[in-house]
């Protein structure tokens, strides 16, 4: 009922992961899921909300992504109930799909990513997610997780026993250097939740150095209203 | 041009935030709420590693009324900031710098602080206040959302006198865990407020079956039966 794709950008070293699900408010559950200069990982199918935690917490011991995956296992009785993803710092790329998932489940695994998936409507949903990830590698990270999703999205996406099921809720979470995300983006619950991340992040891109520029030299800043307004301007005149 | 809630439930400890602003994806500052430490949550001219730094200092020891000292003393622009801190003894703060433009300000009660920046007017603190104040035993996510829809039937956003809408909206909510208990968005909407009322509402019908789901999977049913039968009951 949920696919995802958790990545490291081996050129920036930036982190992230995008999801997407029948579920609603998804990104509720990738809480913790990222941290700077440490590593990305999700766990889903029926998630251990810990988990998130306990094993960004072992990468940050120094733990690789395999051990952490070993350990996330052996700690959790439902362990075969569990996907689990996790990249690393040295682009380790790992991943576990437990024999109880709800078929079809599974996981594949690429350069220094992995996307991975329940309930789908097979092997094309995954396989299309990893090669749109690395088709896209020029654009950047947030780039090339949206476009994951939407290739995941285009090859089926979400099966159910009545056949497909509409992607409700989404997300998107980077993070660089800081100790703080660069993107983070939801939408909770929508009829076309991935539709709604992308016209979300394209009006939230050009916003970014905005609000950083903002905030270091504020006696300066243009106020918000008119950025927004300015931003309007432009995209009128590209569409024109 | 952004209003904020942040608070700890006195029954329960919980610590929470809700806010909305005409910004996009406000809810991205997740930064600001850990669980057993408190809430940080700046705005206006912010810089997004206060925070951070802020709760830091909560988990050193370190006061809410020292670390605003500390924030000053490191910030030449320190007229600029808006923000409000909480610690688990319910310790208080907030800061409107006369930079964050008119009409700022806040008010701090005994186990919360609502603050706003380019507001219509001190009603719209007045009705972040009286809205988080209606219903004193509902639960804390509860409240925050009365608080952000009371902030907005005063009056909300306005610029030279002109309202403006708010794009983006977030309540989040913690307990002991790690994890949020409520956590629930709206990024980019025209009507963000009622938008964010009608995600909690449908995140409160799931939130007991997405619990048990995590924590006895081999009992759970499938999701789209759990909606059918949702959907069947509300019929």
């Amino acid at each position: 009922m949920t696919y995802s794709i958790v990545a490291r950008c081996p050129r920036t070293g930036q982190l992230g992961i995008g999801i997407a699900s029948y579920s609603m408010a998804i990104g509720l559950y990738c809480d913790g899921a990222v941290r700077a200069n440490t590593g990305a990982t999700l766990t889903q199918g029926f998630p251990n909300p810990r988990n998130n935690y306990l094993a960004i917490n072992l990468l940050a011991l120094g733990r690789t992504a395999g051990q952490a995956l070993t350990e996330l296992i052996g700690n959790d009785r439902h362990s075969e109930y569990r996907q689990i993803a996790l990249v690393d710092r040295d682009n380790n790329a790992v991943a576990h799909s437990g024999a109880n998932l709800r078929k079809w489940a599974g996981h594949r695994i690429g350069n220094a990513c992995v996307a991975f998936g329940d309930g789908l409507a097979g092997q094309q949903v995954v396989d299309a997610m990893a090669e749109a990830f690395e088709a896209a590698a020029p654009a950047g990270l947030d780039e090339q997780l949206l476009a994951a999703l939407e290739a995941g999205r285009d090859a089926g996406g979400i099966a159910g026993a009545k056949g497909r099921l509409t992607e409700r809720s989404a997300a998107m979470i980077v993070w660089g250097n800081r100790t703080h995300n660069e993107v983070d983006l939801r939408v909770d619950l929508h009829d076309r939740a991935i539709n709604e991340l992308r016209r979300i992040y394209v009006d939230y891109k050009p916003s970014i150095a905005y609000y950083e520029e903002r905030a270091r030299n504020p006696r300066n800043a243009i106020p918000a209203m008119e950025f927004a307004d300015m931003l309007k301007n432009q995209r009128q005149k590209e569409t024109a | 041009m952004t209003y904020s809630i942040i608070a700890r439930c006195p029954r329960t400890g919980r610590f929470g935030v809700g806010s909305t602003t005409f910004s996009m994806a406000c809810g991205r500052r997740n930064e600001s709420v850990r669980p057993n430490v408190g809430v940080s949550k700046s705005q206006a001219f912010y810089l997004r590693y206060v925070d951070p730094l802020a709760l830091n200092m909560l988990a050193q020891g370190y006061t809410p009324q020292h670390i605003v000292r500390t924030l000053e003393a490191d910030d030449p622009d320190f007229d600029y900031r808006q923000f409000g801190i909480i610690d688990r003894e319910n310790n208080v703060v907030a800061h409107t710098g006369p930079g964050c433009g008119k009409w700022a300000g806040h008010t701090v009660g005994p186990y919360y602080a609502a603050y706003g920046n380019g507001l219509a007017g001190p009603q719209t603190v007045a009705g972040i206040v009286s809205g988080f104040l209606k219903h004193p035993d509902a639960p804390l996510e509860d409240r925050l959302l009365q608080a952000l829809e009371g902030g907005r039937d005063a009056g909300g956003q306005a610029s030279k006198g002109v309202p403006r809408p708010e794009r983006s909206a977030w309540i989040r909510v913690v307990d002991q865990l790690d994890h949020p208990e409520v956590d629930v968005r709206v990024d980019l909407h025209d009507k963000t407020v009622a938008e964010l009322r009608r995600v909690l509402e449908e995140f409160k019908r799931y939130r007991d079956y997405y619990k048990a789901r995590c924590a006895h999977p081999s009992e759970a049913i499938p999701e789209e039966e759990f909606a059918a039968k949702l959907d069947a009951k509300a019929a």
